[in-house]
């Protein structure tokens, strides 16, 4: 019928009308069921674009920072290998014995871009106090003296030095007196205290520098045995590091950025702090604690007054000058009296006072204060115990037990996009292959040839075990002959580099086959193309069997940790809301069209009466419940882009604390609207509105014709 | 001319719970097109069941119903509804117009699900019914800004703008005063010799029988009597 088709859309039409009409003859229901499906659909819409926004900001830090695409670890690991380290601490791995087979044998398979060693651990680092420093400092000066044919007369340098560490002294002597004021200590401390107490008094008097200018050395000697250990601050921090072969790592971590300093030349070793790392626990910690409070101030609009913790901090920075004091020669002590009295506008002339003045900081006088400090007084101090270009000593146990120390030199410092701020993903410092295989006893290539060199040079030879007693006890005796036979010339071994000096160590550029031969925990792989994780897993797998190797590929994700499960975590929230307010949507537009359907059964049966099959029935109801859902769905999901648009335009949503740093992957999130989300909201809607009316139109579709006779109503 | 209705020996068996009520016991009747027919009797004789019987909203028990030559207890519930819908016009005792829908759109509803006209057909279909019962001018009233004898000219304006043979009433003025009642009665009546369309309504309303061309009376299922009154459109 070639005039079908218009009726057809006439009668789509009128199904439409009725539909509306119906919704809007009985307002209350349809704005029930339609309130509730809006807030569903907002609720998908900006949840998912949060999540999702999380997701992929995390899924760029981790990847672009430790994690890569996929990682790769011993099967027999005793832990499952944890980025960011788990509950536990570090995950007990299984070290890959010969990381550059591994290389080899994972660049063969086809998609992968790049393979990075890692061996990921915790250390702890040896600060030396600020009076080791200036005595460092007073020593090379003494050298120098010594090594000069005649003193310089003039020799500021050396003054200020020996200017510094009396001054230090004499803090030193007051807070002891003030110690001994308040202690109540046994005959024995106190006899040692005294003893210490009389060597202070000594060294703060004009003699003892009179002396040290005279006889230097056995004048630093007492300042180093007796004085400096009365010094009690420094100590060591722990340090988590992840050692890698730095080169490559660079090229495969986009994430990962100098923030001060330079990266470790190639095949050199060398250790980029974590940054993050070197706030918490290498500032100064008045600066710290000012920071802080800034931070608290401007991102989260905490006020001084009324704060308990600020005003703790407040007080902390006014009570524990003492760093401070000591760093300041009195030199930088008159230059910090002079800014600080033009500064505050005072008159004071005591450094302490002034000190203490200057960080008495409210609400009023904060944002001031901080600026003096970190323009006036800072630029005196060493705000960080470690600076580019010192040497640290890191010491960990070994597998075997002992404990091991490497010296490594600081080149830099580094953080990952991202988890700038993540305390738990932030802190990883990054370290060269070659002093984390020290540091862990694993044979690196020098040790591998000193103790070749060794053997060689003391005729010993490695002999299986299954052989030893043969070997031993057999016919010819021929290893305690050998060993008889030539001569050990223990200085010919330590001179022939068994022992390598310091310098020689740091400016050693060691070979990109040196650095992939010898053990890694795990290793990061690179993909070309990030979407094909699972399908590289599975080749791995595959070349691990076939190679007899036994290794466990796991994603980024899954090898990061409780960092990944957070994501995975988040996820399971949004999925879970969405899901407990689409069934309680589900119940009550059910129940409200099932109660709509039952008050108009005359009508639809009137409809069945006069010619409606029963499929227009059926489309009735379902066009009436749809048309709520796609009305109300869509502008819950507009009003939903809407507000994910105002937060974006409104800069984002502000990080609170560092664990929303961390998820936010920044300062702030700003959530983007994809267009899967908004698609997915709007078919989650439909489909709910279509269940849910499912059964209200199977009730509609069974209504006979008969109904429209009943009269007794 | 020949018959649009035949009924043998109908019978009809409702289960109400655990009894069985027998609503027609055996009823013959033959409807020729045309024809102005009232069935009459008291409350619960069976007239609202034969109609449905006829009006292929239900089906016999027992016995065969023929419409327009058709054995409704044949046809397929797909089938029966088509057959209402091209054969057979309704008018309720209640009313029974879509309340959300204007006058007009209830006209014209029956032939949106028939399908096959132009609109601007359908427009003119429904406008020349809407004048003949008229309601000319509220075309764009809803039902319920309507009186009772208004609604009720509307669902003789749907049952007719299909044309069908066969109209069925259902004690259409019982909801009516009688004034109004008669005039739809009046109304039918023009229908019925205007167009020759087959009328057959229930009442027990003895002047709206007296306009019937026959009246078939029913007591208890049965049909008691078969008489003829007024004349009728076809019948005379």
């Amino acid at each position: 019928m070639a005039s079908g088709v218009p009726t057809r859309w006439r009668q789509a039409g009128i199904l439409l009308q009725i539909a509306f009409r119906n919704l809007f003859a009985s307002r209350a229901k349809t704005f029930i069921v339609g309130g509730i499906i809006l807030f569903g659909a907002v609720l998908v819409v900006v949840g998912s674009s949060l999540v999702d926004s999380i997701d992929v900001g995390m899924e760029r830090s981790i990847q672009g920072s430790l994690g890569g695409h996929v990682q790769v670890y011993d099967a027999r690991s005793r832990d499952e290998l944890a980025l960011y380290g788990g509950m536990m601490g570090e995950s007990d791995l299984r070290p890959v014995e010969d990381f550059a087979r591994l290389k080899a044998l994972l660049l063969a398979i086809p998609g992968v871009r790049a393979v990075v060693p890692m061996g990921i651990d915790q250390a702890m680092v040896s600060i030396g106090n600020l009076f080791d420093q200036a005595l460092e400092r007073l020593r090379a000066d003494v050298r120098r003296r010594l090594a000069a044919p005649a003193p310089p007369q003039e020799d500021p340098e050396y003054e200020a030095h020996k200017a510094h560490v009396r001054r230090m002294a004499q803090l030193l002597e007051q807070e002891l007196l003030g110690a001994r004021a308040i202690a109540d200590m046994s005959a024995a401390v106190n006899r040692e205290r005294a003893d210490a107490f009389r060597d202070l008094q000594r060294v703060v008097l004009d003699p003892f520098w009179e002396e040290l200018d005279r006889d230097p050395l056995p004048a630093l000697e007492l300042l180093e045995n007796r004085i400096a250990p009365l010094a009690l601050d420094g100590g060591f921090t722990f340090v988590r590091y992840a050692g890698t072969d730095l080169d490559a790592f660079q090229q495969a971590f986009p994430g990962m950025e100098i923030v001060e300093g330079t990266t470790v030349p190639r095949g050199r070793r060398g250790i980029l702090l974590a940054r993050l790392y070197a706030e918490d626990w290498l500032k100064l910690k008045t600066a710290r604690r000012l920071d802080k409070i800034k931070e608290a101030r401007d991102l989260l609009h905490r006020r001084i007054a009324g704060d308990e913790e600020l005003q703790r901090w407040v007080k902390e920075n006014q009570a524990q000058t003492r760093d401070i004091m000591l760093q300041l020669d009195p030199r930088r002590a008159t230059e910090a009296v002079r800014r600080l009295q033009r500064a505050l506008g005072s008159r004071e002339t005591d450094l302490l006072r002034l000190v203490v003045e200057l960080l008495a900081t409210d609400d009023a006088n904060f944002d001031e204060r901080h600026r003096i400090f970190y323009r006036e007084l800072a630029p005196l101090l060493q705000l960080y115990m470690v600076k580019v270009g010192d040497v640290i000593t890191i010491k960990a146990p070994t597998k075997s037990g002992y404990m091991s120390s490497v010296n490594v030199p600081v080149y830099g410092f580094v953080q990952f996009k991202g988890l700038e701020r993540s305390g738990l993903a932030g802190v990883t410092s990054l370290m060269d292959m070659t002093s984390f295989r020290d540091l862990y006893g694993y044979l690196t290539a020098d040790k591998a040839e000193e103790i070749r060199r060794i053997q060689e040079r003391s005729g010993a030879r490695a002999i299986p075990r299954d052989q030893a007693e043969e070997a031993l006890f057999g016919g010819g005796g021929s290893v305690v002959e050998a060993g008889k036979a030539r001569a050990f010339d223990e200085g010919r071994l330590l001179a022939g580099g068994g022992g390598r000096r310091r310098e020689d160590l740091f400016s050693r550029v060691y070979s990109q086959d040196e650095i992939d031969r010898g053990v890694a925990l795990n290793a990061a792989v690179i993909l070309e193309d990030p979407g094909r994780i699972s399908q590289a897993i599975r080749d791995i797998e595959a070349m691990s069997a076939r190679e007899g190797l036994h290794l466990k590929a796991v994603s980024w994700s899954k090898a990061s940790g409780l960092v990944g499960q957070t994501r995975s975590l988040l996820r399971l929230v949004l999925y879970t809301a969405v899901l407990i307010i689409f069934a309680v949507a589900l119940v009550i537009i059910n129940n409200a069209m099932v109660m709509a359907t039952l008050q108009r059964v005359k009508e639809i049966g009137t409809m069945r009466a006069i010619g409606a099959q029963r499929r227009f029935v059926l489309v009735m109801v379902l066009v009436e419940t749809v048309a709520v859902g796609i009305a109300f769905g869509a502008a819950g999901a507009a009003l939903g882009a809407g507000v994910v648009w105002l937060v974006g335009a409104r800069g984002g949503i502000p990080a609170t604390n560092d664990t929303m740093y961390f998820l936010f992957s920044g300062p702030s999130l700003v959530p983007r609207l994809g267009t899967v989300s908004l698609g997915v909201s709007l078919a989650i809607v439909l489909l709910v509105s279509m269940v849910s009316a499912f059964y209200p139109a199977l009730i509609a579709m069974r209504v006979t014709p008969v109904e429209a006779m009943q009269t007794d109503e | 001319m020949a018959a649009i209705v035949t009924a043998e020996n109908v019978t009809k068996v409702y289960q109400l719970g655990k009894t069985e009520v027998h609503a027609l016991r055996g009823v013959s009747l033959e409807v020729h097109g045309g024809e102005f027919l009232a069935i009459a009797g008291p409350s619960g004789s069976g007239k609202t069941t034969l109609l449905n019987l006829v009006g292929c909203v239900d089906v016999p028990t027992a016995g065969s119903v023929q419409v327009d030559g058709q054995d409704t207890r044949t046809l397929s519930e797909r089938a029966l509804t088509d057959l209402r819908l091209h054969k057979i016009g309704f008018i309720f005792q209640t009313f029974n117009l879509v309340s959300v829908l204007s006058v007009f759109q209830n006209v014209e509803f029956p032939l949106l699900l028939q399908g096959g006209l132009l609109a601007a057909e359908r427009r003119r279909r429904v406008g020349e019914l809407l004048e003949a019962v008229g309601l000319g001018d509220h075309a764009r009233h809803r039902p319920s800004e309507l009186s009772g004898g208004q609604r009720q000219r509307v669902a003789v304006a749907r049952a007719l703008v299909t044309r069908p043979p066969l109209v069925l009433a259902d004690e259409p003025t019982a909801n009516l005063d009688s004034q109004t009642g008669g005039a739809i009665v009046d109304l039918m009546r023009d229908m019925n010799r205007r167009d020759g369309t087959t009328f057959i309504f229930s009442t027990h309303d003895p002047r709206v029988m007296s306009h019937a061309s026959a009246v078939v009376r029913i007591e208890d299922g049965r049909v008691t009597a078969r008489e003829a009154a007024g004349p009728a459109a076809g019948g005379s």
